[in-house]
């Protein structure tokens, strides 16, 4: 079954898509936290391929697994959860019209909330041993939602890419949704921040997700993602991302 | 020729010569990032590196997962060059990443760094935590201007 959405974005289902789940983006970004959380969510939920993204927007590029090949913007799903990933970094100027259409699928699907799972640079990064996670969200609810639960909310100050496109359109539709930022590196992968991430995300929805292991394969993650961590970087300069270290001048 | 013409003239061999700046510029970055970050002659990997120029300092960083800490080596190869080098714990195989139509083994990280500004590279500094090599190199200090 396939699901036109615009000329140019198609997204392709291969199972029946649950109605009112949860649903987590885990794109390319700072420290490749949202990838890294999702893909470990993914993996330990034990969450099958039922749709991938099928656009010309993203570079010719097939992903092989067992021989088999995949488009690299992918959703996973179970009965009551939705993840996206993609194995290959956005490239910025498609970057509106992936996160516009994953949206409008996403309330198509009647998603329950989206999770928008991130990094946030900071400088002293290798001086903290526990990042800590702010969140952002598109309804005054959900910043209550999150004050109970002890999560820092992230009051001011810029958003730049594929999170902060979630967050804006999925205010614009209606649809409820969080972001999850972990304190990490810009440029390095970084799974500690993505632990962290996950037990915050816990803390809001049903999944039982043991970090031990992400922590404990940290130093094999960074190696096998330093590829995608570069060319993201790449994507994250032409999206001028580091207007997150600026300070927004209306309060 | 009148004034403005020549005018004209200037203003189009200025774009002229930063189309060619960019397009300079887009090659070499290009150039820098398609291939591949292994070398399986030399058995190297290249390390994430980031290059931070400040005021007083310039800060390079890497990403060193996986590396005897005695192995590290930051070697000043030239006067706005340096080299950093470490051993890894263990060997890694492509067969590791699941990968199996490319043979070879990695056993180290390797790569030079180009620093952009003028640097005392004899007064560098550096510091390993949390996976993390940072080399701080002062930089060099030009003639102060009077203020009136």
């Amino acid at each position: 079954m396939k699901v036109s959405l615009s000329e140019t974005i198609r997204i392709v289902e291969r199972e029946s898509i649950p109605s009112n789940a949860i649903m987590f983006h885990g794109l390319p970004d700072v420290g490749l936290v949202g990838l890294i959380a999702t893909s470990y969510i993914i993996s330990e939920l034990n969450l099958a391929e039922i749709a991938y993204v099928d656009t010309d927007l993203m570079p010719p590029v097939i992903v092989l697994h067992d021989g088999l090949p995949h488009a690299p913007l992918r959703i996973f799903g179970n009965n009551r959860l939705l993840a996206v990933i993609s194995e290959i970094a956005i490239p910025a100027n498609s970057v509106h019209a992936i996160m516009r259409a994953l949206t409008e699928w996403g309330k198509s699907k009647n998603v329950r909330m989206v999770l928008s799972i991130g990094g946030l640079p900071v400088e002293n990064r290798q001086d903290l041993t526990e990042p800590k996670v702010f969140g952002a969200a598109s309804h005054r609810e959900l910043i209550r939602l999150l004050q109970e639960k002890k999560l820092e909310i992230l009051r001011e100050g810029y958003m730049v890419g594929p999170q902060a496109l979630t967050m804006r359109y999925c205010a614009e539709k209606g649809i409820l949704a969080i972001a999850f930022l972990a304190q990490s590196y810009y440029n390095y992968p970084d799974p500690e921040a993505a632990a962290a991430a996950i037990k915050e995300v816990a803390k809001i929805v049903d999944i039982k997700v043991d970090v031990s292991q992400l922590i404990q394969k940290g130093e094999e993650i960074r190696l096998k993602a330093r590829d995608i961590m570069k060319r993201t970087q790449r994507e994250l300069t032409e999206m001028k991302k580091s207007q997150e270290y600026d300070v927004p001048y209306v309060t | 020729m009148s004034t403005k013409r020549r005018k004209d003239l200037f203003e189009l061999m200025r774009n002229y010569f930063k189309d060619w700046e960019t397009f300079a510029d887009e090659l070499l970055e290009s150039a820098r990032i398609e291939r591949p970050s292994w070398d399986i002659e030399s058995c190297c990997l290249e390390p994430l590196c980031n290059v931070f120029v400040s005021a007083d300092e310039v800060v390079v960083t890497a990403d060193l997962p996986n590396i005897n800490l005695k192995s590290i080596r930051v070697e000043a190869i030239d006067t706005d060059t340096i080299e950093i080098k470490a051993g890894m714990k263990r060997k890694i195989r492509f067969h590791d990443f699941g990968i199996t139509h490319r043979e070879g083994e990695l056993n180290s990280f390797r790569c030079q760094v180009n620093i952009p500004v003028p640097v005392d590279v004899k007064k560098m500094k550096t510091k390993f935590k949390r996976g993390i090599l940072e080399v701080r190199i002062p930089r060099k200090k030009g003639y102060k201007i009077k203020v009136q």
